[in-house]
């Protein structure tokens, strides 16, 4: 069985494959001249032509997601077939685009990769069984809270947000690894109170409330890590922290009543922060109207709205736009390079990769064998798909715009890893499903 | 377990929320692309346009208005014009590195920068073979002799000549004065001086943004309503005193008409008599007849055209509509919507759709788009259009517009003298109007004339539109 899931998994990555190489020959084609010397950074002073660079580290990429699909089937892995093709797809096209955008940003973002690819292997090597991991549910608290406080006193602020620790040569971005571990505080709380949370055990007014013994955490959790996120500036990642949090708290339960009070609070955070915060208030009021700040405050979102006005349906062609014209396109506005150059027919595609990757990953919540494992895949999969939601929605200005990164496709070291991270968890509790080890 | 259930439906939600990006990202790219890829901020076409020679733009019989002249590795454009002021500047535009573009430059950007989507192939070989690729041409309706000699009437005075070819809606002139230097928006301080001269307003398009008061020559319209509506027939008569009473306000005429029937009120231009009738019409029926000749809409010209607009709501009551049936009160028109007005007098009633642009050519002379002409609105019947003709041709004959009159050629044509008398200004003169066309039997033009605060319509504007329609007859 799992030779027959990686022979799959191996003939979709070979897709993948071709579509990087088409990728790199359409650059390679559109500017020729740029094959000037080109010097690593991390490399020690190595210099190489750049078109070896460009195609060096993308026969490096498809071989390590390779490398590791024959060493699942040697290792008798039984993950999903189709969850790290797709990955693998975003990946080749973040690469292309940082090829495109900042070639100096795709070796950084190759290093990063390498390290993602290695947590990948660590993680469904090691942790196969994920059982064990529901008991340590307040080691999680703790660590996301300390990982969360750092960078308030020892980090550094980029982008307007101070969510960054400085370790000599890596800069990490602590936030993006509490995401998960959020998660999986959610679901072995959830998984062991779920019962209690759905029928309740007292009434107040004739509705069904549960003590506060067993709504107490989770609320605690979701308040500190808000006022956090809000003292970092980060709103991207509050928001997501708080849409997994419903959505998590829906699975569990199905009780419509607590998405609705988590919505009225939040719109009364919302309102609160407009008035109270400076930032907050500027980004919704460059969201309702960016024309008056065009100069100012809103040029970052109507550039992005010029380019994807100006890629039409089938888009301008790779390296034919002219995407560098968005400040940190790079990072949070790449999906809208994306759509300058491949069109909306391009953008589209990419939204139905994620669709894909959601639907597998919930297709895998669904078969889980228990309820932490299911809330977990459930969980894992949500965070995805509504990180993924709310940039796209920023930089297309559907909602305002908060600097969050393109699962697997922005430049973001910490993102990257830990959405292979992410993807390791997904994949380990698929190989449960599965029939796992024995057998 | 209940909990599947919970997590289908919250696939179910992830799912909708990214089909809502798909429509949203399809509603910016296909509805809202065009204008983004298009504003004039974005940066984009600027640089696009700098490796494209821009098309050139020929009058009607080939004299270039427009081309880009090739000077080492840039391109540079180049107007006609006379004595350092362009008579097409309004029309034909601008294109500017600093301010952008303005007209049909504006436009017809993608055209004449060979952008447009049937383009694509086209442009995929000039990259292939490295050639410089080159946009394609227009050629408009105008006549660059018939601008030539309205430019020259107007001789420097604030105001704007609307020639039509009736027949097809063909504009054949249109000028704007004051105009400006087209070659010169980028020298130093030409801009700041063009956008602070607010008296003289040179780069306002006169012809087709000059909001001005109608005066008598807008009793063209209000006679077609009310023989339309049939509220006068046109052999009714009226004693005309020399002035109207309505609801205690005292109305002056230009002099007492005696007896006056519709086509002697028409040719002696007897306000008493459009003001009685108008009142008779009423309010309903004067804004159906102004909507009826297209006056409230902006034909879609590729310049800007500003709406005619009667009274607000609020301020309808009756003396002011016997005042708008005479073309004062808050009545305010372009000289285009009367030129078309008058067009639908000349046509049988039909008005046909204006256009600028007849052809869009290849460089080697290939059209790839040629405008058809086609009815835009029927404003009246041909029996009412006849009518009103009559009174025009009246009016020119033995009324107050014979100053217009041309040997040899039965035209019919409309005064107006527009008083812009306020508190403020007692002593301004009033803008002097002339709508007509010619030959009466069989139109081949249409003239609408405004000269601001300048003296009566007979007096001022009859002789500039007669100069015109005889130019656009003999001179072909």
């Amino acid at each position: 069985m799992t030779a027959n899931l990686r022979k799959e998994e191996r003939s979709l990555l070979y897709y993948i494959s071709a579509y990087l190489a088409v990728g790199v020959i359409t650059l390679y084609l559109g500017e020729p001249e740029l094959n000037r010397v080109y010097q690593l950074s991390l490399g020690g002073g190595i210099k190489l032509p750049f078109w070896w660079f460009v195609i060096i580290l993308s026969i490096g990429t498809m071989l390590g997601f390779w490398l590791i699909s024959v060493y699942w089937r040697l290792a008798g892995f039984r993950c999903d077939p189709f969850l790290m093709p797709i990955t693998a797809g975003l990946t080749a096209l973040g690469l292309i685009f940082l090829f495109r955008l900042r070639p100096q940003y795709a070796e950084r973002q190759f290093a990063w990769l390498l390290i993602g690819l290695l947590a990948l292997v660590l993680i469904t090597t090691l942790m196969r069984e994920l059982d064990w991991l529901a008991d340590y549910k307040y080691i999680y608290v703790a660590a996301g809270a300390l990982l969360l406080v750092l960078p308030i006193f020892f980090g550094q602020e980029q982008y307007g947000a101070r969510s960054w620790l400085n370790l000599g040569i890596l800069q990490i971005q602590p936030s993006e690894f509490v995401k998960i571990l959020l998660v999986l505080f959610l679901a072995s709380f959830l998984a062991e109170n779920r019962r209690v949370l759905a029928t309740g055990s007292d009434q107040i007014l004739g509705i069904s409330i549960p003590g506060i013994r067993e709504y107490g955490p989770l609320v605690v959790m979701w308040g500190i890590s808000l006022l956090i996120l809000v003292f970092q500036k980060d709103l991207g990642t509050a928001l997501i922290y708080f849409c997994t949090f419903l959505a998590m708290v829906y699975a569990a339960t199905a009780r419509m009543l607590y998405v609705l009070i988590g919505l009225v609070l939040f719109f009364l955070g919302g309102t609160a922060a407009y008035h109270i915060f400076d930032h907050v208030r500027s980004r919704v009021d460059i969201w309702l109207n960016p024309w008056p700040f065009l100069e100012g405050k809103g040029y970052q979102i109507i550039q992005s709205l010029f380019a994807l006005g100006s890629g039409g349906i089938f888009g301008s062609g790779l390296g034919q736009g002219m995407p560098n014209l968005i400040p940190a396109v790079h990072t949070d506005f790449i999906f809208s390079a994306i759509v300058e150059e491949l069109g909306l027919l391009g953008g589209c595609a990419i939204l139905v990769l994620y669709m894909c990757f959601i639907f597998r990953g919930l297709m895998i919540a669904l078969a889980a064998r228990n309820d932490f494992a299911a809330l977990t895949a459930t969980g894992l999969t949500a965070l995805m798909g509504l990180q993924t939601f709310i940039i796209i929605a920023g930089v297309i200005k559907l909602l305002p715009m908060t600097g969050v990164t393109l699962p697997f496709i922005s430049y973001g070291g910490s993102s990257l890893v830990a959405n292979f991270v992410l993807l390791g968890m997904l994949l380990n509790i698929s190989h449960e499903v599965n029939g796992g080890n024995e057998t | 377990m209940e909990m599947k259930h919970n997590i289908k439906k919250l696939g179910y939600f992830l799912l909708c929320i990214f089909v809502l990006l798909i429509l949203y990202l399809s509603y910016l790219v296909l509805q809202q692309g065009e204008e983004l890829a298009t504003h004039p901020q974005n940066r984009r076409m600027a640089a696009r346009e700098a490796g494209i020679i821009r098309g050139t733009i020929f009058d009607r019989k080939g004299v270039v208005l427009a081309e880009t002249k090739w000077l080492g590795e840039r391109g540079k454009r180049v107007y006609l014009t006379e004595n350092h002021v362009s008579p097409f500047a309004h029309v034909v535009g601008y294109v500017s590195e600093k301010y952008g573009s303005a007209g049909l430059e504006a436009s017809f950007s993608k055209e004449l920068l060979g952008l447009t989507d049937a383009d694509a192939l086209e442009n995929l070989l000039d990259k292939i073979f490295n050639r410089t690729p080159r946009g394609h041409d227009l050629v408009l309706t105008l006549d660059a002799s018939l601008q030539r000699t309205a430019w020259q009437a107007l001789n420097g005075r604030r105001g704007a000549v609307v020639a039509l070819d009736p027949k097809t809606g063909a504009v054949l002139a249109m000028v704007s004065s004051p105009a400006f230097d087209s070659n010169a928006i980028d020298q130093a301080g030409v801009w700041s001086r063009l956008n602070r001269d607010e008296e003289n307003a040179p780069l306002l398009n006169r012809s087709t943004q000059g909001a001005y008061p109608p005066g008598s020559a807008f009793k063209i319209v209000t006679g077609s309503g009310i023989l339309a509506r049939q509220t006068a027939r046109p052999a009714d008569t009226i004693q005309c005193p020399g002035y109207v009473v309505v609801d205690g306000n005292r109305i002056a005429d230009n002099r007492a008409h005696g007896k006056v029937d519709f086509i002697k009120a028409l040719a002696l231009s007897c306000n008493t008599y459009f003001a009685r009738e108008g009142l008779k019409l009423g309010w309903d029926g004067l804004v159906h007849t102004f909507n009826q000749f297209g006056l409230n809409q902006s034909p879609a010209l590729g310049i800007p055209v500003r709406p005619g607009t009667l009274a607000v709501k609020e301020r309808r009551n009756r003396s002011q509509l016997a005042e708008s049936s005479f073309g004062q009160g808050d009545t305010l028109i372009s000289p285009l919507h009367m030129a078309l007005a008058c067009s639908a007098i000349a046509n049988n009633g039909v008005i046909m759709k204006p256009f600028l642009v007849k052809e869009v050519c290849k460089p080697d002379g290939k059209a790839v788009r040629v405008t058809e002409s086609s009815i835009w609105l029927t404003a009246t019947s041909p029996e009412v259009a006849a009518l009103v003709k009559e009174g025009m041709i009246a009016a020119v004959n033995w009324g107050t517009a014979s100053p217009a009159a041309i040997r040899g050629v039965d035209v019919a044509g409309k005064t107006g003298t527009a008083e812009t008398k306020t508190d403020r200004q007692p002593n301004s003169l009033p803008h002097a109007w002339f709508v007509g066309f010619a030959p009466a039997n069989d139109p081949k033009v249409v003239v609408a004339v405004v000269v601001e605060k300048s003296g009566s319509g007979s007096r001022v504007a009859a002789p500039i539109a007669r100069e015109v329609m005889a130019a656009a007859l003999f001179r072909r």
